[in-house]
């Protein structure tokens, strides 16, 4: 997979949870360079604050992620 | 009732309120680890601690109380990520305390052009790529990308090149208009 799939899959919110429930990395951060790590930190930033912008109640969807989870119990 | 108070009751709208203001902050108090942590598991973990213990919290006077705590917590997980795959050397201690320490840089409020000026940009993006978006942002962080793909009749690599394409030219589209998320 090319690198700039790779940043595309880390950008995303998606996360996997362990047996204990806990977040696991995204397989793909594993797959990447230290600079290319950074890029994706960088991407992530800009691709939040848009979710951000356009979601009526200002929610990224990192806080959709979690508020879903919270839900869930 | 203080967001700290409504959320320590249970609040989840108030706890999505307040994530929607700290989540960036967070997020760039996260920068330094950028390279041997996913920075995003750690946000997301980081919020569901806080969530868990924010009745335990007590306000100390100063401001921001659960914004401090929340980073905090995301510091020190950060951390324990990089200890246990040993990413770092245990000289390194004085480095990790160098970081957890850091000040949480501000965040500017965003731009009140920028909602309308995404949705011109967005609706200008061709077909495909567009798709990729709308769906990945319909989710929520809830689905994998397989699964996105998948209902899109697309293969994860052409989903993700789509995506890719996507955040570009809105990106370009962004600047163009002098709009800087």
């Amino acid at each position: 997979m090319s690198v700039s799939s790779l940043i595309e899959q880390v950008v995303g919110a998606f996360r996997e949870r362990d047996p204990d429930g806990r977040i696991k990395a995204s397989p793909a951060w594993h797959d990447l360079e230290t600079a290319d790590r950074e890029v994706a930190f960088a991407e992530t930033l800009t691709q939040r604050s848009l979710e951000a912008a356009l979601d009526a109640d200002g929610l990224s969807s990192t806080a959709k992620a979690v508020l879903a989870r919270i839900q869930r119990g | 009732m203080s967001s700290l108070s409504a959320i320590a009751a249970g609040d989840a709208r108030a706890f999505g309120q307040w994530m929607s203001a700290a989540e960036p902050r967070v997020r760039l108090s996260l920068r330094s680890f950028a390279a041997q942590v996913d920075t995003e598991a750690v946000v997301q973990e980081s919020f569901l601690r806080v969530w868990q213990v924010a009745p335990r919290i007590e306000p100390d006077g100063k401001p921001e109380v659960l914004l401090r705590f929340t980073v905090r917590v995301a510091r020190n997980l950060a951390i324990d990520h990089v200890r246990r795959a040993r990413r770092m050397l245990p000289t390194d201690a004085a480095t990790l305390d160098r970081m957890r320490d850091a000040d949480v840089p501000p965040v500017q409020a965003p731009d009140p052009l920028l909602r309308a000026t995404i949705e011109r940009c967005r609706n200008a993006l061709p077909k495909k790529p567009a798709q990729a978006l709308t769906a990945r942002l319909s989710v929520g962080g809830q689905s994998p990308d397989t699964t996105v793909a998948s209902s899109l009749g697309m293969r994860l690599n052409t989903f993700l090149q789509n995506l890719s394409r996507a955040r570009r030219l809105l990106a370009a589209c962004l600047s163009k208009h002098g709009v800087t998320p």
